[in-house]
């Protein structure tokens, strides 16, 4: 029985438009850009639409937060609270490869939803680029995507 | 004979120079020329083993897993928050507040965690104050070395001291305590001058450090009381060890045992915590060295030494003390130490002078000598980087100044309570 239908592709169940920024882009233009497209996580190109990156609000987060803060749980509570807008202000123009997270696990259009799903689960990660085999984006599928697939599969075995 | 007597000071200076010049990672260097003694026949895979001495191994391990487990409980930040409430925010018994926690906590806990777990609190209380950290993070340099020669598991030169002569934990307390105590006055009282316009600060950022809670620092109360019990333990442990017999590394990995089996916390997390990487470095050193004690290399040292001093037990003692404060300052003072204990075993074997003035002059020398420049000891690094990465950076001229005024200041000192009190 085949309940996808023989929709076991990536290409099946990914979305075309994919909400990217290039790499020099700054914190204040991707959070503007994170804010318009109501997204957590953004996908990070080079000037040859190469995938490089992706850029997630927890690596902003973890980026205005003072090293000294993450490092040491016990102190949060003193610091002063001035510090959030003053760090914001530091880093406002920082541009995001600086942070974003670097090592991007990405899939190909004929990848299948096992080795998606598996890549998801391996790696404990949100989403995943497709890209072409010269490593160009040409969509992206989330938990989302896979949990549309998961149902499609659960409405034909009641 | 003649051969590996040159190889082996050959392997031990091209390690050395390159341990100086910081361009490949010293553990590296160290585990390489350690490798290359045992290799070119300089001494047996077997006497190598046996220089290595692994009670200061477990020393630093055991003290390294108990801090580990420990801090989680937050202690560390609760005894600093707790004290700049009590003396009302004023930034400069603040200053003194926060020198000393650091003087105190690395008498007992090695520097570099110290400065770990302190410099985020001055960036937390600066921040509420609104002035410069950089007096605080220059304070807490300087006064992690001065504080860390007061006892013998404050520092790795007074480690590695204690494991390799009979001196007990309270030798050093009584011997060099008072000194920590002095130069760590002088040297807070120095930078509390210098920066005296940067630590000002308004009546209302001070009501900031008033409604503080000390208690939300403290995220683990149970862990808490199980961390002072362990801490408790290995401290009557150090302090009663003439008696038991007991050596510093049961003491310490006792110590960090028990806190396990208190806590019955995963061990794989809290050891994968050690320090590997240093406890590496001391390994590879010991070799090293054990290659020059092997082929006699130190003894023609000593003898150098003692033809220079004409064995005499004064100018013996203050070319040790001020020959390494020299070198600590540029260079890391753990090699030095670990060179100098088979020398000073060497010149005592043939002079026959008394050996325990001579170690505690190599102690205040190394301790005291790596406040002199940025790089003079691990803790100064440290700071520095974190600093630097706040957006802080201690410039190394900056530091120069300051450093060479305060360790010089202090050198003085301690060489006039060691002539007056201990030689």
């Amino acid at each position: 029985m085949k309940s996808l239908k023989g929709k076991i592709h990536v290409s099946d169940y990914m979305r075309k438009s994919v909400v990217t920024l290039h790499a020099d882009s700054t914190v204040r233009e991707a959070i503007k850009v994170m804010i318009r497209e109501r997204t957590n996580g953004v996908v990070v190109l080079d000037n040859k639409k190469k995938v490089i990156g992706i850029l997630s609000s927890w690596d902003i987060i973890k980026h205005i937060m003072p090293d000294y803060l993450e490092e040491d749980k016990h102190l949060a509570a003193f610091e002063s609270a001035d510090v959030f807008e003053q760090r914001i202000k530091a880093v406002k123009e920082d541009p995001i490869s600086k942070f974003m997270t670097e090592r991007v696990v990405t899939a190909k259009q004929e990848s299948t939803l096992m080795e998606a799903t598996a890549l998801l689960s391996q790696h404990k990660i949100r989403q995943l680029p497709i890209v072409d085999k010269n490593g160009k984006l040409v969509g992206y599928i989330n938990r989302t995507d896979i949990k549309l697939a998961i149902g499609e599969v659960l409405k034909d075995n009641p | 004979m003649d051969t590996l007597f040159f190889i082996s000071i050959a392997i031990f200076t091209i390690s050395y120079a390159f341990i100086v010049s910081e361009k490949i990672h010293r553990t590296v260097i160290a585990l390489s020329g350690a490798i290359v003694m045992i290799i070119s026949g300089v001494l047996t895979q077997e006497i190598a083993l046996k220089h290595i001495d692994f009670n200061t191994i477990g020393l630093l391990i055991g003290m390294m897993i108990l801090v580990g487990i420990a801090k989680d409980s937050g202690m560390f930040e609760f005894a600093a928050i707790w004290t700049c409430k009590k003396v009302k925010g004023r930034p400069f018994p603040i200053f003194f507040a926060i020198s000393f926690l650091v003087a105190i906590f690395s008498a007992f806990l090695d520097n570099v965690t110290t400065v770990l777990l302190m410099t985020p609190v001055i960036f937390v209380i600066a921040n509420n104050l609104k002035i410069n950290p950089t007096p605080m993070l220059v304070g807490a340099i300087l006064l992690s070395n001065t504080g860390g020669l007061a006892t013998l598991i404050g520092d790795p030169p007074n480690i590695l001291i204690g494991s390799a002569t009979d001196l007990t934990f309270n030798d050093f307390l009584i011997n060099l305590g008072p000194i920590s105590l002095i130069t760590s006055f002088s040297t807070a009282l120095i930078v509390v001058f210098w920066y005296r316009k940067k630590l000002v600060c308004s009546q209302a950022t001070r009501e900031n450090i008033m409604r503080f809670n000390p208690r939300d620092a403290l995220t683990n109360k149970s862990l808490l009381i199980k961390s002072l019990i362990s801490i408790g333990v290995v401290l009557i442990g150090f302090m009663t060890h003439e008696i038991t017999g007991l050596d510093g590394a049961t003491i310490a990995l006792g110590g960090a045992t028990l806190l396990f089996l208190l806590t019955l916390n995963d061990p794989e997390k809290h050891l994968h915590n050690v320090e590997w990487t240093s406890i590496f470095f001391f390994v590879g050193l010991f070799i090293l060295v054990g290659g020059l004690v092997e082929v006699g290399a130190i003894g023609n040292l000593a003898k150098k030494l003692v033809s220079i001093t004409a064995g005499n037990l004064h100018f013996t003692a203050m070319i040790l003390m001020w020959g390494s404060a020299i070198i600590s300052g540029v260079v890391d003072n753990i090699p030095l130490v670990a060179t100098m204990i088979p020398l000073i075993k060497d010149v005592v074997a043939i002079t026959g002078m008394p050996s325990e003035p001579l170690w505690w002059a190599l102690a205040i020398g190394a301790d005291i000598g790596g406040n002199a420049t940025l790089l003079g000891a691990s803790a100064n690094v440290v700071v520095a980087s974190i600093a630097e990465k706040e957006g802080n950076r201690i410039s190394f001229f900056a530091f120069l100044k300051i450093g060479l005024v305060t360790s010089f200041v202090s050198m003085v000192l301690a060489t006039g309570y060691y002539l007056l009190k201990i030689i």
